[in-house]
């Protein structure tokens, strides 16, 4: 008998370790296969003068138990000292010791009883299960539900979803200002600069190489403007702040190079800014794709809630076979996750292209 | 031409009012919020409101909206809305806003004096001045519905006409357009009727039922 059999003897198998580094033993404490060898050779030249004396009472079961006890315990001790000192490797080594020391006492009960009447090691043995028991109960208690522990995560999990909600509501705040200081701060001021350098164009007709040279100078105010309009559309377009989603879809699809259907029958109130935003660049992110892989075909979205979920789906007759794991979709479904929602794409050959996703209303 | 000025920003707000002094505009009165416009149209019954689409306290829409407001409490006043953005949806809202003049422009055409003051004194006088933005938005969407399948109208034009068409959308005469694309107003004729002819639009010598017209067959698609 070994560790091994010592251990499985009480139903118990310690549970494989996992995968670490290699258990810090010098090499001449690596004996116990020796050790084990030596034991088996033991037990049966036992066996075989047992049986080349004619049988009988089976005495060299003494010896197996003899050499085995100790290749059990080298065992114990070698896994003792060979990994860190856990709660949980503390309590496998109880498991062990307490197989070990019940399989000698159901061994020993085994080799000098006859019949089932007198079960002696019975007591001993619950009182063994028992101490193994509580142990394993103070060691994972942490896990059984309803435990401080799973509480402490479950509050933990709020605050985080909270906090990570919130940042989320700062940084939508925070873009919705700098769309609003670049219309009215910079693109303003612009616009200022470009009436005044209109009125002096208006002002030098009898010149008109200076006056030309005015008019090249308001270009570049207007080029400026342009430029800056759309870095404000890119961060939060206007309309979608103005007239909320279902508005910002239609002027998308109207803008769109292919015919697009808006149907937002089932969208009643506003979701949070945030959750908007990130339905808007959805959307939009979703039709420039279908423009550009599936030209010339139709596309239709849906917006609808459904029990506090907004549900914005985007499909399209195209080619179909889109990469869903495409450069763009992962910006998006990123941004979608954060917000706790969800992003898939279907997209089969032949069949077109659903782009479907669900965020949280937030409200 | 009495005309009342809605711009929370003030350096913008004198800038135009002296531009419109320059061209003998007579600015009666200026706003910086939805409020003030309700209150100086009412006081001053001018004959034109030019008004900033976004305005305290919200920063939206909230100059459009006033806008409306003002026309429906004084019928017939024209109303020259000024935008950092142009979107579609806004300019159906105006032109269904009821009768009068009607002006969508982006902020930054206040630079180029002659066609922005062309525009005011068109919507001062019940016409309509819709910003190129706008238009060409309008012309895209009506030509991809086109390209679905029914085969549209618009790409029986020449690329000329379609010039002209854009023009007219945005509210200009037939002396205007000449001057813009540097050609005859006889040769301007001449593709109007063309145009007219091949969109099959009711032909009329009145240049706002003319806009209408045009804007009607653009925004039907």
């Amino acid at each position: 008998m070994d560790a091994e059999t010592a251990t499985s003897s009480i139903s118990f198998a310690p549970p494989p370790e996992p995968a670490g580094p290699p258990p810090a033993v010098p090499p001449e404490a690596n004996a116990l296969p020796l050790h084990v060898a030596l034991s088996a050779l033991a037990g049966l030249v036992a066996s075989i003068v047992w049986a080349v004396t004619g049988g009988g009472y089976y005495w060299p079961a003494w010896v197996w138990l003899g050499v085995g006890i100790p290749v059990a315990i080298h065992g114990i001790v070698r896994y003792g000292f060979s990994r860190p000192g856990s709660a949980r490797h503390g309590f496998i080594l109880h498991g062990m010791v307490t197989g070990l020391v019940s399989s000698i006492l159901v061994i020993v009960w085994g080799f000098t009883t006859d019949g089932v009447d007198d079960f002696w090691p019975l007591w001993p043995l619950l009182v063994l299960g028992v101490a193994l028991a509580v142990h394993m109960l103070v060691i994972y208690a942490d896990r059984l539900p309803g435990s401080r522990r799973e509480a402490q995560l479950a509050e933990r999990v709020g605050e985080l979803t909270r906090t990570r909600r919130g940042a989320l509501d700062v940084q939508a705040a925070e873009l919705r200002r700098i769309e609003r200081d670049l219309h009215d701060g910079a693109q303003a001021r612009l616009v200022a600069l470009s009436l005044l350098l209109g009125r002096t164009e208006e002002r030098l007709s009898s010149h008109p190489e200076e006056a030309e040279l005015v008019r090249q100078a308001r270009a570049e105010a207007s080029a400026a403007i342009g430029e800056l309009r759309d870095l404000a559309r890119g961060i939060a377009p206007p309309v979608l702040a103005d007239r909320g989603l279902a508005a910002a879809v239609e002027a998308l699809g109207r803008r769109a190079a292919t015919p697009v259907t808006v149907d937002a029958q089932e969208l009643h109130e506003r979701p949070l800014p945030v959750v908007e935003t990130a339905a808007y660049f959805v959307v939009s992110e979703a039709l420039t794709n279908v423009a550009k892989h599936a030209p010339g075909t139709s596309a239709h979205v849906r917006l609808a809630e459904q029990d506090g979920r907004l549900m914005i789906e985007i499909s399209d007759d195209g080619p179909g076979g889109a990469d869903p794991d495409g450069n763009g979709l992962t910006g998006l479904r990123h941004r979608v996750e954060a917000l706790d929602g969800t992003l898939t794409v279907t997209s089969v050959e032949g069949s077109g292209t659903t782009v479907h996703a669900e965020l949280p209303c937030g409200r | 031409m009495r005309a009342v000025i809605v711009e929370d920003l003030a350096l913008l707000r004198e800038g135009i009012v002296a531009l419109l002094r320059e061209h003998d505009v007579d600015v009666v009165a200026q706003a910086e919020d939805a409020e003030g416009l309700l209150r100086i149209v009412a006081g001053h019954k001018p004959d034109l409101a030019v008004v900033d689409v976004r305005l305290p306290p919200t920063f939206t829409d909230e100059g459009l909206r006033a806008a409306i407001e003002a026309r429906r409490r004084q019928p017939g006043l024209n109303i020259l809305i000024l935008s950092q953005y142009v979107e579609p949806i806004y300019t159906a809202e105006l032109l269904e806003s009821g009768e009068g003049g009607v002006g969508y422009l982006l902020k930054e055409r206040v630079g180029e004096v002659r066609s922005f003051m062309d525009a005011v004194q068109r919507v001062a006088a019940g016409g309509t001045a819709l910003d190129r933005e706008v238009v060409s938005e309008l012309v895209r969407q009506r030509a991809g519905e086109g390209a679905e399948g029914n085969g549209d109208a618009l790409s029986t034009l020449t690329p000329r006409e379609r010039e002209v068409l854009e023009l007219m959308a945005e509210g200009r005469t037939n002396a205007a357009i000449a001057r813009h694309m540097v050609v005859t107003p006889g040769a301007v004729e001449k593709h109007v009727t063309n145009i007219f002819g091949k969109l099959d639009l009711p032909a009329t010598n009145d240049d706002h039922r003319r806009v209408l017209a045009v804007l009607t067959f653009l925004r039907a698609g």
